[in-house]
């Protein structure tokens, strides 16, 4: 390849140092970032104050905190609860049941489908989080149009099943993704393959267990990858929707990093729970990337 | 051939860049939606008489506080900011403010300001920003609901067992927030102001600042005290034991709309909140107000009962209010002054104060006629007669966020003696141990 080019382009270091210079400003940004957060998680650092200017070391104690003090434990199961039921079973499943269950059926149907899907995913995370209120409060739709007219007493969703609700408006909002994954991924099966097992005798249970779900194994492994990382460190809707509560039912990792560093002021303790953040989320996805190898 | 291309594509694309950036500097402005009323006629008037283009940036009320301090810290704030009270000194004290002295007293209306309420707008010595008003803090009620509740009107509660009571009648009656209680983080300072502080006060009797959250002649915090433990279990009783109103409305989507959808759907009992509501229960910047009469034939309001504890306040109170100050790093410090001055000026703050119900912050506004004569203001003016303010040193932002977790952690089920276990720890993170005191 450098034979080819021109050679008053490879002999000129400073033209090659100025075409450089986007990738080494966006590369340097990412960096910059992760070693402000590293290094002030080691600090007092706060958001206004003296503290804000006159910051100093405090060692390990910020991380020790997040052991010793209320918050990070709770948080982080929360948070694992979260990502597990709305983005592994929820959106992951469903996204794969719908796409294996509209696959070779009529256009129409699939179009109307698909849309539906797809109108939770463009909606914007404020205005679907004032929806999700407002169809799941004490007057909202949900009791409006179900539960009075059975015959029960209204029940204040958001307030009594606040993490349920969110979860369930989670998977609303994320499922188009995994579908849209999946359809393609289930597109790229070949009907020989399929058939042949048919032709075998296989149930159809065996034939997506044995057959399909092999083939697809490295789109599993890049959707699961993907829909942790969102959802571990979603904010909007949650946040919008509950502000973390009641008391602190729904307050995820990144609510709990929000409440800390700009509300409590923090800033070197929320750099803690960050970089905490980043660690756990980089081990699941050394386990997912693990998933997308050929087995041997 | 190809060296000429890159070159003049180079020099293009500086040029262009060049290009983009603005050849003018103007005004930068930062404030809350709910203000609009106040700020706007006076950017109109500051862009009429100087000619100069006023960037306002409009911004919602909630997350404002973390915004402004955020905004400051990183550089990127506007050159005029307004800002809740208690944050002056704090943003003072990290270098993030201009001071106004100076250019003040080139400004013939200065004068009128009241001491007391630029002393809280100070640091050091020094005036940091201009209040856009003050207030008091009481308990609303919507009569319709006391009412059908059996309960006469007007209410007068004399202790924390005749809230309680009331807020238990309401329930029995089937409304659906017999007793909104500020209480969570997501309010901010809302929880700590309109909640916690006003019960906190009295809590226990006022010597030794034993009602507060500061001993202010030693300069250190309380981290457990009978008077906090007596308000979280007041809280502990509205929200848990006898889960007297449920808690979302302290954690909707908008909490200001849903406050007052419930008063407009007759669900609220009582609220805990301050003076602005005679307006902001319907609209904050006054739009389609309920006639004075339908108003008070829908809600009236009653000072905030002591707990009942020997010697402790018979009501209590708590002001604070808003202000309108200059980014230390504003370009041109007395165009951006000069701003200020033009949304406090006379006519345009007088008539914002007057037709908001606003409580004054200025002699020549106080002590006019119509503001006299007004029947609502001389009432809450009334309450201010009798008040406090909040802590307002460094790291006030900081406690209050702490109170606000132990609301939100007593909503959770906690017991009072943990939650006060975990503020204690907290403080003494935040502040050191010299720093932190306890009652008995």
């Amino acid at each position: 390849m450098r034979n080819q080019a021109n050679p008053w382009i490879t002999s000129n270091l400073p033209l090659l140092g100025l075409a450089m210079l986007p990738a080494i400003i966006l590369i340097g940004a990412l960096v910059y970032f992760t070693v402000w957060a590293f290094t002030f998680s080691f600090t007092d650092l706060a958001l206004v104050g003296r503290k804000s200017v006159e910051w100093s070391w405090v060692g390990f104690e910020n991380f020790e905190r997040l052991f010793t003090r209320r918050g990070f434990l709770e948080s982080l199961w929360t948070t694992i609860i979260f990502v597990f039921f709305s983005a592994i079973v929820g959106q992951s499943v469903l996204g794969f049941l719908l796409a294996t269950a509209l696959r070779g059926t009529s256009s129409t149907l699939k179009t109307v489908v698909e849309v539906c899907i797809m109108l939770g995913w463009l909606l914007p995370d404020i205005v679907a989080a004032f929806l999700w209120s407002a169809t799941t409060s004490q007057t909202g739709l949900i009791n409006a149009l179900i539960v009075v007219p059975l015959g029960f007493r209204p029940v204040n969703f958001i307030n009594e099943f606040a993490l349920p609700v969110v979860t369930i408006a989670n998977i609303w909002k994320g499922t188009a993704w995994s579908y849209l994954l999946f359809s393609a991924a289930l597109d790229s099966v070949s009907r020989e393959v399929v058939e042949a097992a048919k032709i075998d005798g296989a149930t159809p249970f065996q034939r997506t267990w044995l057959v399909v779900l092999p083939i697809i194994r490295p789109h599993i492994a890049t959707n699961m990858l993907f829909i942790t990382i969102w959802t571990f460190t979603y904010f909007p809707l949650i946040f919008a929707m509950t502000g973390g509560g009641p008391g602190r039912q729904t307050e995820t990792l990144a609510v709990f990093l929000y409440n800390q560093s700009f509300s409590r002021g923090n800033l070197g303790f929320g750099s803690a729970i960050s970089v905490a953040m980043l660690l756990i989320v980089g081990a699941l996805s050394l386990i997912y990337l693990r998933m997308l190898r050929e087995p041997k | 051939m190809l060296k000429r291309t890159l070159l003049s594509s180079v020099t293009a694309i500086t040029l262009l860049a060049a290009a983009a950036v603005p050849a003018k500097a103007e005004v930068t402005f930062m404030y809350a939606e709910w203000l609009a009323s106040l700020v706007e006629p006076g950017i109109t008037a500051f862009e009429a008489e100087t000619g100069e283009k006023v960037n306002a940036i409009k911004l919602p009320g909630a997350g404002y506080d973390q915004r402004i301090a955020l905004d400051l810290s990183a550089g990127t704030a506007a050159d005029v900011i307004q800002m809740d009270s208690f944050m002056v000194s704090e943003l003072a004290s990290a270098g993030y403010l201009h001071p106004l002295n100076d250019q003040a007293a080139g400004w013939d209306q200065y004068q009128y300001y009241m001491p007391g309420l630029l002393e809280v707008a100070s640091y050091d010595g020094k005036v940091y920003a201009l209040p856009t008003d003050t207030d008091v803090r009481m308990l609303w009620y919507d009569k319709s609901n006391f009412e059908k509740a059996g309960i006469p009107v007007p209410w007068e509660p004399k202790s924390w067992a005749d809230v309680l009571d009331a807020a238990q009648k309401l329930k029995d009656a089937g409304v659906q927030y017999p007793f909104q209680l500020p209480a969570g983080t997501k309010q901010g300072e809302a929880a700590t102001m309109q909640g916690f502080y006003m019960a906190l006060l009295g809590a226990d009797v006022p010597e030794g600042d034993r009602n507060r959250l500061l001993n202010r002649a030693t300069g250190q915090w309380i981290g457990d005290s009978p008077a906090l433990r007596r308000t979280l279990d007041l809280y502990h009783q509205v929200y848990v034991e006898k889960k007297l109103t449920p808690a979302d409305l302290n954690y909707a989507a908008d909490i200001g709309a849903a406050v007052r959808e419930a008063l407009a759907n007759d669900q609220l009992g009582i609220l805990a909140s301050g003076s602005w509501e005679d307006a902001c229960l319907w609209d904050c910047n006054g739009v389609n107000l309920p006639s004075r009469e339908e108003r008070d034939a829908m809600v009236g309001w009653t000072p905030w009962p002591g707990s009942g504890e020997p010697g402790t306040k018979a009501t209590t109170n708590i002001s604070g209010g808003w202000t309108i100050g200059v980014n230390a790093k504003a370009a041109d410090k007395d165009l951006a002054f000069k701003l200020v001055t033009t949304i406090f000026d006379v006519g345009n703050f007088k008539a914002w104060t007057l037709a908001n119900h606003r409580m004054g912050v200025r002699t020549d506004i106080s002590e006019s006629p119509e503001y006299m004569e007004d029947a609502y203001l001389a009432k809450a003016t009334a309450l201010a007669a009798d008040t406090t303010g909040r802590d307002t040193v460094p790291g006030y932002q900081t406690v209050s966020a702490l109170v606000q977790q132990m609301t939100a952690d007593i909503l959770d089920g906690q017991s009072v003696e943990d939650v006060i276990a975990g503020y204690h720890a907290a403080l003494v993170d935040e502040f050191g141990e010299e720093k932190v005191m306890t009652y008995e």
